[in-house]
C-alpha cells in the first residue's frame, strides 16, 4: 500500500506528535494508578478514624470502666481528630499530584488538537481516516486522545468534589468516603485506555 | 566526680553520665513501648473480631435451639467453636501488657536514679545549685522533672491498658469495643508534649543533633 505520509510532510510530522502524545498518555496512565493506589491505603484511613470518631460519640464514657480516667473522652477526640487532619493534609499532596498527570495529559492532547488546526489543509478527510495495519487512522487516534483526557479531567473533578464535600460535623459522611472513592473508579473507562495504548503500539514503535 | 569542661566532645563522667545514659534508656523504654504497643493493637483487633463471631454464633445458636424447641427434629452439627483462639489471643495480650508493666517499672527506676542525682548536687551546691549546667541550659532538676512527666503519661497510659485488657473480651457493646481498641491505639495521654520533651532530652544530652 503506499505510504501516504511520503508525499505529505505534514503527515509524517503530526504522526510523530501523535506518537509523543501515546507515549507520554502511557506514562501518565502509570503514575495516574499508581497515585490512586496511594490513596486507597489513606482513604481507609480516614473511614476507620471516622468510624472511631463516631463509636465515641455514641458511647457515654461515664458510663463504663473507663469513667476514672481523667478527660479520656477530649483526649481520644483529640487524637483522632488529628490522625484525620495528618490524613486530609496527605491526600491533598496526593490530589496535586493527580492534578499534575491531568494538566500534563490536558496540555498534550490540546497541543495535537491545535496542531491538526494547523496543519488541516494538508490533512483532509480521506488522509484522516485512511488507516492501515499498524497505523490507526487520524481521526480514531484523535478521538481516543480526547476520551482519555476527558476521562482523566472528570476523574480528578469528582474526586476533588467528593474530598471537599466532607464536612468537619459529618461523621456518617466521612464514614462513607472510602465506599464512594472507590466507586468513582471505572474499571470499564480505564481498560479502554490500556486497549488504546495496546491499539496504537504498532504505529508508536514505526519510523 | 566532676564533669570537665573541655568541650561537650570530652568524657562525660559522674552526674552527667547517669544523665545521659538515662536519656538512652527513656529513648530505648519508648522504642520497645511502642513496639508492644503496635504488637498489643493487632491482638486486641483480634480478640474483638472473634469476640463478635462468637457472638454472631451463639446468637444462631440461640435460634437454632428455639427452632429446635419448636420442631421435633434431629440436633444439627455445632458452629465453630472460637474459644480456644479467642483465649490464645487473651493470653498474648496478657503477656504484652506484662512486658509494658514491666518498661515503667524501668521507668520508674530512671526517675528515682534522678532525683538521686538532684539530692546530691543539693547536697554539694546547696540551694543554688550547680554553676554551669551539666549540658547545654537545663538545671538538673529540668531533667528530674521531664523525667517524672514522662513516668505520669506511661504510668496512666497503662493503666488505662490493664482496664481495657480486663474488659475487651466480654465486652458486647460493638461502639464501646471499637472505643476500648481506639483507646489502646491512639494512646490519649501519650500526647504531643511527651514526644517534644523526649526530643529535647535527647538534643540536651547530645544524643541528637541539631
Amino acid at each position: 500500500m503506499l505510504d501516504v505520509s511520503m508525499s505529505n510532510p505534514a503527515l509524517l510530522s503530526f504522526q510523530q506528535v501523535l506518537k509523543k502524545c501515546f507515549q507520554s498518555l502511557e506514562s501518565n496512565q502509570n503514575e495516574w494508578n499508581s497515585i490512586l493506589a496511594e490513596c486507597t491505603s489513606l482513604v481507609t484511613s480516614l473511614g476507620n478514624s471516622a468510624e472511631q470518631l463516631r463509636a465515641l460519640s455514641t458511647v457515654e464514657i461515664s458510663n463504663t470502666p473507663l469513667s476514672t480516667f481523667p478527660d479520656l473522652q477530649e483526649r481520644l477526640q483529640f487524637k483522632l481528630i488529628q490522625a484525620v487532619d495528618l490524613v486530609l493534609g496527605k491526600l491533598n499532596e496526593k490530589m496535586s499530584a493527580l492534578k499534575l498527570v491531568r494538566d500534563s495529559i490536558s496540555k498534550q492532547v490540546w497541543s495535537a488538537f491545535q496542531l491538526y488546526e494547523q496543519y488541516s489543509d494538508s490533512l483532509d478527510l480521506a488522509t484522516c481516516t485512511q488507516r492501515s495495519a499498524t497505523a490507526p487512522s487520524i481521526s480514531d487516534m484523535l478521538e481516543w486522545l480526547q476520551d482519555a483526557e476527558r476521562y482523566y479531567r472528570q476523574q480528578f473533578l469528582r474526586r476533588k468534589s467528593l474530598l471537599q464535600s466532607m464536612r468537619p460535623n459529618d461523621l456518617s459522611l466521612l464514614e462513607s468516603v472510602p465506599k464512594r472513592w472507590e466507586a468513582l473508579y471505572s474499571t470499564s473507562k480505564d481498560e479502554s485506555i490500556s486497549e488504546t495504548l495496546f491499539k496504537v503500539s504498532f504505529f508508536v514503535e514505526s519510523q | 566526680m566532676e564533669v570537665t569542661h573541655q568541650g561537650r566532645k570530652s568524657a562525660v563522667t559522674g552526674s552527667a553520665r547517669k544523665i545521659k545514659d538515662n536519656a538512652a534508656d527513656w529513648h530505648n523504654l519508648i522504642l520497645k513501648w511502642d513496639k508492644l504497643n503496635d504488637e498489643g493493637s493487632a491482638v486486641a483487633n483480634k480478640i474483638v473480631n472473634l469476640g463478635l463471631i462468637k457472638q454472631d454464633s451463639q446468637r444462631e445458636q440461640h435460634m437454632v435451639m428455639e427452632d429446635l424447641a419448636s420442631a421435633s427434629s434431629l440436633i444439627i452439627g455445632r458452629p465453630p467453636d472460637h474459644s480456644r483462639e479467642l483465649e490464645e489471643e487473651c493470653i498474648k495480650l496478657v503477656t504484652i501488657v506484662d512486658n509494658m508493666t514491666r518498661v515503667v517499672s524501668k521507668m520508674a527506676k530512671l526517675v528515682s536514679s534522678e532525683r538521686g542525682v538532684v539530692e546530691l548536687e543539693t547536697f554539694q551546691y546547696r540551694a543554688e545549685g550547680r554553676p554551669p549546667p551539666l549540658f547545654l541550659t537545663w538545671t538538673t532538676a529540668q531533667f528530674a522533672e521531664l523525667s517524672s512527666k514522662l513516668y505520669e503519661a506511661f504510668s496512666i497510659e497503662l493503666s488505662l491498658k490493664k482496664a481495657i485488657l480486663q474488659e475487651l473480651a466480654h465486652t458486647t457493646n460493638s461502639d464501646l469495643c471499637l472505643v476500648y481498641l481506639s483507646c489502646w491505639l491512639h494512646q490519649p495521654y501519650i500526647d504531643h508534649d511527651i514526644k517534644l520533651l523526649q526530643e529535647g532530652l535527647l538534643l540536651e544530652t547530645g544524643h541528637r543533633t541539631l
